[in-house]
């Protein structure tokens, strides 16, 4: 085999899972050695992606980079393959970070330390694979591997419930999986080759028929992970009964997994299918955004009310990423990111609090704030930063999706008017769930039975450390977001123009020879917006920089105008 | 020099900021010894703002002078085509603000070294006071629409914060959320309204936002409904910043924060906010005459409502909330009118008086709490006070110059913009000169009451019954049965650095209003709508018109003054007389036109019923129906093995039935 260049990602991934193999020959009875052990593991590989990504990936480059591909069965034409873009570099980043801080965050763990540790670092190396995959059976692959530790993890360290939970988790990720497995095999054996290589999948030409009928499996499977309403019930099951360090995984990474699949395969792969599926997509994130934010209201118990705040921002990303502009489909990935840090920080904190007040029962709490200065403070500094507070990332993110929404000419005015609408319902929903909260748990009167039966000291310096490592970055990006939009600019610009590419009424505007005035007669309010439709030139200027396989496809002509239709109805 | 100054004008928000920021890295990491520093940390962060202050009365030397605008920004955001920047505007208007901000911050922070001297968290309140000191001069000088939603949200964290500084207290907490709740419901219409116009006019600036759009309405591209509802949405920003009707609710709630507190953002600079961004986008509302009327009217309505309500109150800070929410109103009533340099005026005065009114209340609780003890339900009523003249002069005299300058009695600088906000108003629709008019003599009435009840007659604090009563009718039991920890039986005068920034605001209040006389205006030869021409006011101006208006607000104001004198002061007519006849009106100020109860009623209570719904919904449809197939699967499971019984005639039993079961359907079909 061939090591020059050195094959970074092989190693971020293999580096825990192996290192984690040693963690049963320490020597170590109460858990401290270990816990060390894993702790720099996971620096030194977080150190290894910074690295790797600093020296050999260039921001200007839309395509896959630090590309490694080894035969590994031939036979079935199954590839060790791996790669990183713009849409997948981020994300990886992102796990090395929360999953660095999530063993910090697991300090107190005591029981069967070995293990649990050794699953955190198998669950490191699991998830980098799944954003850095180049290959469809090696994805499905690692997609299911990567369960496997969450539901033990969930399963032995939970909370009373925890085997209800970890079963129902199990059920209903490995029931989506399946449409994945299909899905996976259809698109590998149709047509004259038989590749599972994701770019060449995508290069294939499936009709659209069949590309819809993909597009729901997928949407099915993903639509379980991020999750999507009705598929969202095991959420708020798994993260009742799980602990902290497990929570932080499953907020910060585990729905991203299912972002990043939505984005890559239906959006990237499927793009004629996704241009009829994206209002949907739309309904759904106003759904998911709006029902997810009452429930939360009305939750009682902490970890559940956090859960749903986690549906209910993830209706961004679906939004964002249908709306067919730079701005929304940028604001979707910085709304992973950005919920990334968030999430994991909210359960953080959540885990803090159950440490020290052993309820997660609002009624049971109240006027803890006196005793716990740090914790309250920290609380709120993460609840304003959920409540997408400006100077803080989740609000940029939103912002760009609102906009972004807002200025597509995709849809109709009507539609865009009460998508946004719906949607900025939110922007109220979200801050009544989240301080009536904090006003539960921290203002007012002491709770005297609380106060005598539990002995509240305040924030430990690692607790603070923690929290401190993750509102650097929402801040930091909050308050000059494109130090985070730069880094995956240029593949998502790319993406961006090849869906574009796809939906109907865009094409019409952008072909030279039909260019009239009559699309902007017939949507007189998109005319003075002159700077979203794309000049006539912009496709062929694009094409040669853009990567062939994510092009218009040559054999597919540009679909006329449809002069009664020139918009996605809906 | 001037352009050092120029281009080191983003230091304005940044500095206090830092300051902030160290005190507040200090409190989190070292809390102890941080806490242990007080007054140094109170030293670094009114230094900072102090060079703050230099910084902004240069500018406004500069402006004055007659330097052009001047704009600076980076690219802050982007994504394709889009492009959003960042940066300053360094405009009249913008340097007027800032003096206005800085000044009275700085002199809150000093007040508030006295008021808080006791406080366990006098660091915490003052790395409070210097974020919001950053945010609000973010605010002034944004230069686009996006910017200012930033900075405004961040202004309504740090009044969230700040509100809710006595967290034990559930009175705050209740207010906080409040606050923040009611502030989103505007910034909900504000978010809309700004997408809206960028979907229009591709811009985010106010001055192009202005250009496009009267192009875009002109050119019949944009339907003139739609321009309307989007300068709508955007005014609800400041409906609900500024405390209008019908979001006013939050403020009078405000008060639960410490006074110092409610001078500076509740009645200064922060819900002056929504007057200064209807400012901004006068370029917009400008030509939209409909968006015009219902600011004009909201304010107006808003400058009753809050009268009306001030006339019954016994809290001396709920008092001065609601004449708070009144003086808003004028301003915005003057921006819809078309007075835009008039509302200006009364921002620039009000924000002097108006926060030494709140000081002085701030004065008078901390005399009271010497003898009442720490209970706000005793030491802020004014049924127990009376009398606090002989005890506290200095408090005393400059609450009586701030009366007279919100009552607008000549030379005070209430009278000049107040004055010229009622002439104005009457130019462009003599119902609004009448709702103002009439406003202006309630506010003389309860004004003057406060000042009555609070500084006159007998002193009332070592009154047993009162003081049970109060207690009662707030619901606590027990009262003040010799735990407080209070000896003095006398209020005393306020230490010198809580009674030195009520001196030095009294100069304002008192001078101010000269820079904007009616025949020498040299405020609105500074501060001026975009695009319009100054007249040179001397030529403009009507001294009988003057007479006529000027003469008529003071006459008013001075019935109101008597009336409240015979009443609260002279005891020769009994207001609760009064009260008493006239039940059905009593009832319906002391309650505040029941806005809080219908608000409860409709919209606390059926969000909350409408959530439970959703998880009942959640609970029982959505995720019973996956335990449901759950069940179904077990149930089939269990079922199907007993069809598995290994006997050979069973399943050609079950073959044939199959069979037989599809020939029928096939036929019949």
């Amino acid at each position: 085999m061939n090591f020059d260049p050195f094959p970074w990602l092989t190693a971020i991934i293999l580096f825990p899972i192996v290192a984690g193999l040693f963690i049963p020959l320490i020597p170590d009875k109460d858990g401290k050695t270990v816990r060390w052990f894993a702790l720099v593991v996971g620096l030194i590989d977080f150190a290894a992606i910074i690295y790797a990504f600093y020296t050999g990936y260039d921001l200007n480059e839309p395509g896959l980079q630090l590309v490694e591909s080894y035969t590994w069965i031939p036979d079935l034409d199954l590839k060790w393959s791996l790669a990183a873009d713009g849409l997948s570099m981020p994300l990886i980043i992102l796990t090395g970070f929360i999953t660095t801080l999530a063993i910090m965050a697991a300090w107190p763990v005591t029981f069967k330390p070995k293990l649990f540790y050794f699953l955190m670092l198998a669950m490191y190396g699991g998830q980098i694979a799944v954003f850095a995959v180049q290959d469809m059976l090696l994805f499905f692959l690692v997609w299911e591997l990567e369960l496997v530790p969450v539901y033990l993890i969930l399963s032995i360290w939970g909370g009373k419930k925890r085997l209800y939970a970890a079963t129902k988790f199990i059920l209903y990720t490995a029931g989506g999986s399946l449409f994945i497995l299909v899905a996976a095999l259809t698109m590998a054996f149709y047509g004259d080759t038989v590749t599972f290589d994701m770019a060449a999948i995508a290069n294939k030409d499936f009709g659209l028929g069949l590309q819809l009928l993909l597009y729901a499996g997928f949407l099915i499977a993903y639509g379980v992970k991020l999750p999507i309403f009705p598929l969202h019930t095991w959420l708020p099951d798994a993260h009742g009964e799980a602990t902290a360090p497990a929570h932080m995984l499953l907020a910060g990474i585990l729905l991203k997994m299912g972002g990043y699949a939505l984005i890559r395969m239906n959006a990237g792969m499927l793009p004629d299918a996704h241009v009829k599926f994206a209002p949907v997509l739309v309904i759904l994130g106003i759904v998911n955004i709006i029902y997810a934010a009452l429930t939360s209201f009305a939750q009682r118990n902490l970890k559940r009310k956090i859960a749903y705040s986690s549906i209910s921002h993830m209706g961004f990303v679906l939004i964002g990423m249908a709306s067919f502009t730079n701005l929304g489909l940028s604001g979707a990935i910085l709304q992973m990111i950005s919920h990334g840090l968030i999430g994991a920080s909210l359960f953080f904190m959540v885990g803090a609090t159950y440490d020290r007040t052993h309820t997660l029962m609002l009624d049971e709490m109240g006027g803890v704030g006196k005793q716990m200065k740090k914790v309250f403070a920290m609380w709120t500094a993460c609840s304003l930063a959920s409540l997408a507070l400006p100077g803080m990332s989740g609000f940029v993110a939103e912002l760009m999706v609102f906009v972004g929404f807002a200025t597509s000419d995709a849809y109709s005015a009507t539609f865009r008017v009460i998508v946004v609408l719906l949607a900025a319902v939110g922007v109220i929903l979200t801050p009544i769930y989240l301080l009536s909260m904090l006003r539960e748990i921290f203002y007012g009167e002491e709770n005297p039975e609380l106060v005598k039966s539990q002995a509240l000291v305040d924030a430990e310096p690692r607790e603070v450390f923690i929290i401190g490592s993750l509102l650097v970055p929402i801040i930091a990006i909050g308050l000059y977001p494109k130090a985070a939009t730069q880094i995956y600019e240029a593949t998502e610009a790319q993406l961006t123009t090849m869906l574009r590419g796809h939906v109907p009424a865009l094409v019409a505007v952008a072909e030279p020879a039909t260019v009239t005035i009559e699309p902007l007669v017939a949507e007189p309010a998109i005319a003075p917006a002159i700077d979203v439709a794309p000049e006539p030139t912009a496709i062929t200027v694009e094409a040669d920089v853009v990567d062939e396989s994510l092009l218009v496809k040559p054999s597919e002509p540009l679909e006329p105008s449809d002069p009664d239709n020139p918009q996605i109805e809906f | 020099m001037e352009s050092f100054l120029y281009d080191s004008a983003w230091l304005i928000p940044v500095l206090p900021l830092l300051g902030s920021a160290v005190v507040g890295l200090g409190l989190i990491s070292f809390n102890q010894s941080t806490n242990r520093l007080r007054q140094i940390n109170a030293a670094v962060i009114m230094t900072l703002l102090g060079v703050t202050v230099f910084m902004a009365f240069g500018l406004l030397w500069s402006q004055i002078q007659g330097h052009p605008a001047y704009n600076r920004s980076f690219e802050w955001a982007a994504a394709g085509d889009f492009h959003l920047t960042m940066g300053y505007i360094i405009d009249p208007l913008t340097a007027v603000m800032l003096v206005i901000v800085t000044t009275v911050a700085l002199l809150v922070m000093l007040y508030t070294d006295g008021y808080m001297a006791h406080d366990a968290g006098y660091v915490r309140f003052y790395a409070y006071l210097s974020i919001f000191s950053a945010s609000m001069l973010g605010l002034v000088i944004s230069p686009n629409l996006v910017q200012i939603y930033i900075f405004w949200e961040l202004v309504g964290m740090c009044s969230y914060l700040l509100i809710g500084f006595w967290y034990d207290r559930q009175a705050a907490a209740d207010a906080c959320q409040k606050a923040f709740v009611t502030n989103r419901v505007g910034d909900f219409g504000l978010l809309l309204g700004i997408l809206g116009l960028y979907w229009a006019t591709g811009s985010f600036e106010f001055e192009v936002i202005g250009d496009r759009l009267e192009l875009l309405v002109s050119s019949g591209a944009l339907a003139g409904g739609m321009a309307a509802l989007f300068a709508i949405l955007v005014f609800l920003g400041p409906v609900a910043k500024s405390a209008q009707f019908p979001l006013h609710v939050w403020l009078p709630d405000a008060m639960e924060g410490p006074t110092p507190i409610s001078a500076l953002i509740h009645a200064a600079t922060m819900v002056a906010a929504g007057v200064f961004l209807v400012a901004r986008m006068y370029p917009v509302f400008e030509q939209i005459p409909a968006a015009m009327t219902l600011i004009a009217w909201t304010g107006a309505a808003t400058a009753f409502l809050g009268a009306s309500i001030a006339i019954t109150q016994n809290d001396i800070k709920k008092g001065l909330a609601y004449s708070t929410i009144s003086q808003l109103g004028y301003m915005i009533m003057a921006m819809g009118a078309g007075a835009y340099t008039a509302g200006l005026f009364h921002l620039m005065t009000h924000a002097y008086f108006k926060a030494m009114l709140f000081l002085c209340s701030g004065s008078v609780i901390h005399g009271m709490e010497a003898v009442v003890g720490h209970n706000p339900i005793l030491a802020q009523d004014m049924r127990l006070m009376g009398g606090l003249r002989k005890y506290m002069p200095v408090t005393a005299t400059t609450f009586l110059i701030g009366n007279l300058a919100i009552c607008g009695i000549p030379p005070f600088a209430g009278f000049w913009s107040k004055d010229e906000i009622l002439g104005l108003s009457f130019a462009a629709n003599p119902a609004l000169w009448l709702v103002g008019w009439l406003t202006a003599g309630i506010t003389a009435f309860y004004m003057f009451r406060m000042y009555f009840l609070t500084f006159e007659g007998e002193f009332r604090g070592e009154d047993k019954t009162i003081r049970a009563q109060l207690l009662a009718a707030a619901g606590e039991v027990g009262g003040d049965d010799g735990h407080d920890d209070h000896h003095d039986h006398k209020p005393h005068e306020s230490p010198w650095t809580m009674a030195l920034p009520l001196a030095i605001l009294a100069i304002p209040s008192t001078l101010i209003g000269f820079v904007g006389v009616p025949w020498n205006n040299r405020f609105e030869a500074l501060v001026h709508a975009p695009g319009e021409v100054v007249e040179m006011a001397a030529e403009a101006f009507d001294r009988t018109e003057f007479l006529i208006m000027g003469g008529s607000s003071v006459g008013i104001g001075l019935i109101g003054l008597t009336l409240a004198s015979l009443m609260y002061w002279q005891k020769v007519i009994d207001p609760s007389a009064i009260a008493a006849k006239l039940p059905a009106l009593y009832q319906f100020s002391l309650n505040k036109w029941y806005f809080d109860d219908i608000y409860d009623r409709v919209f606390v209570k059926g969000t909350r019923r409408l959530a439970r719904q959703m998880l009942e919904i959640d609970y029982r449809v959505v995720d019973g129906a996956v335990n449901l197939t759950g069940l179904v699967t077990v149930v089939t499971g269990q079922g199907l093995k007993y069809f598995e019984n290994g006997r050979a005639q069973f399943y050609a039993l079950i073959v044939f039935a199959a069979v037989l079961g599809f020939v029928v359907v096939s036929s019949i079909g």
